[in-house]
């Protein structure tokens, strides 16, 4: 890491340190006392190489059924329990934990999932264009599979099946990617996961485009990851935001591209005293010290 | 036709009966609704600043009360695409923070939770919306991120019954609606109403706020609109959107703000300078009932009075209902 990355990271870490709730976990937003779940992930994963890295949060907030809440007293699973299984794996063994996440994870589906549903977005809802068939994971239970759920739960289960994956395992992860490849933006990339309404082609999002790459990249390469890669590449260069641009960074690391001139003009883009989304500042730290550190998102290809 | 077809087509007609049934019912807590409601519809051509000015004449109008209050701006900001007319212009809100300003606010604060990009900063950094905001030093809540607090509903068309949302907007004492005037092909029509999805927490319900589809849009509408009061409303009316909203349709200029004590009388008033008819948006037409008012003899017209378009606004084929046909305006 050079001087000016190898500084930022260092104060990242220690602004991360210093905004931990007394509780334990991080807030969203500074001034906050509710701890979420996102921030406080992605924050364990910045700070997991460090001895105060604790998943203690984690176990004590995961819910009986195995997921966890969006934050401290949500009353219902998250979309992106995937997120925290990832980050339990990424701070140690806790077998008891992952199993029961891991369980949830295979028994969540998009609403779509169930036959009713696929008869009516085949026959009367045909606005969006999507195969109800291929379906992923929800944001909230009861609803459609969208992107970012369901990357993050497939990094989860790719990470903790890296190879011999059978069952039900298998099948959710093909599912899966079928899911993500079938919702794409017809040229390169990802939204949410309408990619055509009304017939139009709807724009990518840099940042939902590179957590996708990073779920497909165990897969093949093919027709849509490819320009996908190049589109995230190009966008790279002149994305305003930090947060968009440590996942850009982080998904050209995974695919091996050169990122040194990213992480600089990441290092110009931030700026820490102003920065009150907690999330924002961990994504910037992984994103800094992935080359350095190892990249927590990265699956085996 | 065969018998698929058939099948299909019949269950098409049952989903839209089942759809229009939550309305046949009133489900309100109580009739809120003002003896009569104030628009004022004024003339702007372009985004510049002497939208300050024209704004702060507006204003003078109504005689708001915001001394000592605190005042949160809810703009409508859903995503970025280059040269597209999807997020209310930057000029427009901090005319308003400048204006409640002057009128004495003890604080005043824009707050938004994007609907479709998870990355708020760059909507505000590509719009140019944080710049304006920092030169003016007006903080700026992510709504989508902000702590968040379990809400019983005050109206129970959605059947959610609560809804978690941002302590921001539960502790503002005075909250203005700040929409783009657009075609939207889930809605109708996004306005100051439809605006107020954007309070509801991406960190809960996700991106987009899927469970309000699942739920009706249009049911998911009033109850929130129920519960979190709108006491203002400046519509940017000047550039608009027509067909394919609330990202991919095409730009329609209408040249106007319109200013509202009342977000029905609002949105009523918008849907008929597009040349929509406002009893036809459910939304709309529900909220007439209990919150607001939707019929012109309970709106008194400040400034201009409402003249409706050569040609309708433009929307997708489910809502073609809602323009102006000759007969109905006859």
């Amino acid at each position: 890491m050079t001087g000016r990355v190898n500084s930022l990271v260092h104060s990242l870490r220690t602004s991360l340190t210093t905004r931990k709730l007394p509780q334990g976990g991080w807030p969203f937003l500074g001034g906050s006392l509710q701890m979420g779940l996102e921030p406080t992930c992605l924050a364990l994963l910045a700070l997991r190489l460090e001895r105060s890295a604790s998943a203690a949060v984690l176990l004590d907030a995961q819910r009986p059924d195995g997921s966890w809440g969006s934050f401290a007293t949500d009353d219902e699973a998250s979309g992106l329990t995937g997120l925290a299984l990832l980050t339990l794996n990424a701070l140690g063994m806790f077998a008891h934990a992952a199993t029961r996440a891991t369980d949830w994870l295979l028994d969540a589906k998009g609403r779509e999932a169930s036959w009713i549903w696929k008869w009516k977005f085949r026959t009367t809802d045909t606005r969006v264009r999507f195969d109800p068939d291929k379906f992923g994971w929800p944001w909230e239970p009861g609803t459609c599979s969208w992107v970012v759920p369901t990357v993050f739960a497939l990094l989860a289960l790719k990470q903790s099946f890296p190879c011999c994956r059978k069952g039900r395992v298998a099948y959710r992860i093909q599912c899966g990617v079928q899911m993500l490849l079938d919702r794409a933006c017809p040229n390169a990339g990802w939204n949410a996961g309408n990619g055509v309404v009304y017939g139009i082609a709807m724009a990518p999002h840099i940042d939902t485009t590179a957590t996708a790459l990073l779920a497909l990249r165990s897969e093949p390469t093919n027709e849509l990851i490819e320009p996908s890669l190049v589109w995230v590449e190009h966008q790279a260069c002149s994305c305003p935001s930090p947060w968009s641009l440590a996942w850009a960074i982080l998904a050209l690391d995974a695919y091996n591209r050169p990122v040194g001139s990213l992480q600089q003009r990441l290092v110009n883009l931030t700026e820490l005293d102003e920065t009150d989304n907690i999330a924002t500042l961990a994504a910037i730290a992984l994103a800094l010290d992935c080359t350095a550190c190892g990249n927590p998102f990265e699956v085996v290809a | 036709m065969t018998r698929r077809a058939a099948l299909a087509g019949s269950l098409g007609i049952a989903t839209s009966a089942a759809a229009s049934l939550p309305f046949l019912v009133p489900r309100y807590d109580r009739d809120r609704r003002p003896t009569g409601s104030r628009v004022a519809i004024l003339p702007a051509t372009e985004y510049s600043e002497k939208l300050s000015g024209a704004l702060w004449e507006g204003l003078e109008l109504f005689n708001l009360d915001v001394a000592g209050k605190s005042v949160l701006l809810k703009p409508n900001l859903v995503d970025y695409i280059p040269g597209a007319e999807i997020n209310t212009h930057p000029l427009l809100v901090t005319a308003a923070a400048e204006a409640f300003h002057r009128l004495g606010a003890k604080r005043v604060t824009v707050a938004e939770g994007p609907g479709h990009q998870r990355d708020t900063q760059l909507v505000l950094r590509a719009t140019g919306l944080e710049q304006h905001l920092k030169e003016q030093r007006i903080p700026f809540v992510d709504l989508n991120r902000d702590e968040v607090v379990k809400i019983r509903l005050r109206a129970d068309y959605s059947r959610l019954k609560h809804l978690w949302l941002p302590r921001t907007v539960l502790e503002a004492d005075f909250i203005v609606s700040i929409p783009k005037v657009k075609a939207h092909h889930w809605s109708g029509v996004t306005l100051s109403m439809k605006n107020m999805f954007g309070v509801v927490p991406g960190v809960k319900y996700g991106w987009p706020k899927n469970l309000l589809h699942w739920h009706g849009i249009q049911q998911s509408i009033v109850d929130l609109v129920a519960t979190v009061p709108i006491h203002f409303v400046i519509a940017d009316a000047i550039v608009c959107m027509q067909g394919n909203g609330p990202l991919a349709g095409t730009a329609r200029r209408l040249d106007r703000i319109v200013l509202s004590d009342d977000p029905v009388a609002a949105d009523a008033t918008c849907a008929r300078l597009m040349g929509l008819v406002p009893g036809r948006v459910p939304h709309i037409a529900e909220t007439a009932k209990f919150l607001g008012n939707m019929s012109p003899d309970r709106i008194d017209q400040l400034a201009s009075a409402v003249i409706s378009p050569p040609a309708p606004f433009e929307t997708v084929p489910e809502f073609e209902h809602l323009r102006v046909s000759h007969r109905a305006a006859g």
